[in-house]
């Protein structure tokens, strides 16, 4: 890469709890970006290693899980076209008993380093987990220390922000991206975390059929609300 | 895993009486606790499948668990115990170890 491209190459960070948010969440346009030439950083609290799911029929135990799902998640980034990836190496459902200030030292400085134009994370409220919370906080904290020059956005459920102001935003604060081109490599993600997947009759149906499931936007609220956006179809 | 066989069990659950082991407990979704350590006196395997297990430990202690479906013995001084449903989620789990489990 030469210097004007490495001027011009926009850069994603994404902060989340366990394997398979990404996927499951905002699989779609974590591969839109990709596929458009964004460098994504994934960032992963914990490796899911508490999780209830353990295959169907079960070939997981307690002992066996993190390393699987570490190996599920790095195939899921290979479908999505995710290149960097790391691990904040806590137990999953921990996250919350994590010093935050801490926790958002660390976050602050792979800001810092990974410089990006876009960070997602959890809403520290509307997360839906306590892991989930927990990350969501200490990154908004960390993106806030950090003084990014980037935009902080909030992952949502399904098509839930369609109607934002339950959660206290307004129509103008919600980024709604298409993600209908990257359904077919959100299934595979969805795919690749197997054990999680597996016992979802739906996931394993032909891809027609399967695709069917999933929504043509994800949502994304802001997170620095105080900055007017400009287009609320794009992150960058 | 596999399928839970008494006696194998039962034999496994013997070379930890009389010794130190860690415990990894759980009732997923609800409580789990890693790496207590005790010394084990003695070990109960009841039921016909799900199984229930009990250890008592410490002179005074009693940890009952059940709906224990399947274990794995791994090779590492480990025996671990799980129970799953018919979709293959995890509903409990009993491991014990001579050394402790990664934290």
């Amino acid at each position: 890469m030469n210097k004007a491209d490495e001027a011009t190459q926009r850069k994603l960070l994404a902060v989340f709890a366990h394997p398979d948010d990404e996927s499951f969440i905002c699989g779609g346009t974590l591969a839109k970006y990709a596929s458009e030439g964004v460098e994504i950083t994934l960032v992963s609290a914990t490796k899911g290693d508490m999780g209830r799911r353990m295959g169907n029929p079960p070939y997981l135990n307690r002992e066996t899980m993190a390393a699987a799902r570490e190996l599920e998640l790095r195939n899921a980034c290979e479908c999505l076209g995710i290149r960097h990836l790391q691990f904040l190496g806590i137990r999953d459902k921990t996250v919350e008993f994590i010093d935050v200030d801490h926790l958002a030292d660390r976050i602050a400085v792979l800001i810092r380093e990974t410089n990006p134009d876009a960070v997602l994370t959890f809403h520290e409220t509307w997360g839906g987990h306590p892991d989930h919370c927990a990350i969501g906080k200490a990154t908004t904290t960390a993106f806030q220390r950090a003084g990014s020059k980037g935009n902080l956005y909030f992952i949502s459920f399904g098509s839930e922000m369609e109607r934002p102001e339950r959660f206290g935003y307004t129509r103008k604060e919600v980024m709604k991206i298409d993600v209908q081109a990257h359904l077919e490599a959100k299934l595979a993600a969805f795919r690749a975390h197997r054990c999680q997947s597996e016992m979802d009759e739906w996931v394993w149906m032909a891809d027609r059929e399967a695709l069917k499931r999933f929504g043509r936007y994800e949502y994304f609220m802001k997170g620095n609300r105080e900055t007017p956006s400009r287009v609320l179809h794009d992150l960058f | 895993m596999i399928p839970i066989m008494k006696p194998q069990v039962e034999a496994e659950l013997r070379s930890f009486v009389g010794a130190e082991a860690y415990i990894h407990s759980e009732a997923t979704s609800f409580v789990f606790v890693r790496n207590f350590k005790v010394n084990v006196t003695h070990a109960y395997v009841a039921g016909d499948g799900p199984f229930r297990v009990a250890l008592r430990f410490d002179g005074h202690g009693w940890l009952r668990m059940e709906a224990l479906t399947h274990y794995e013995a791994d090779g590492k001084g480990r025996l671990l115990l799980a129970g799953y449903d018919d979709r293959g989620r995890m509903n409990v789990a009993l491991h014990l170890g001579k050394e402790s489990f990664p934290e």
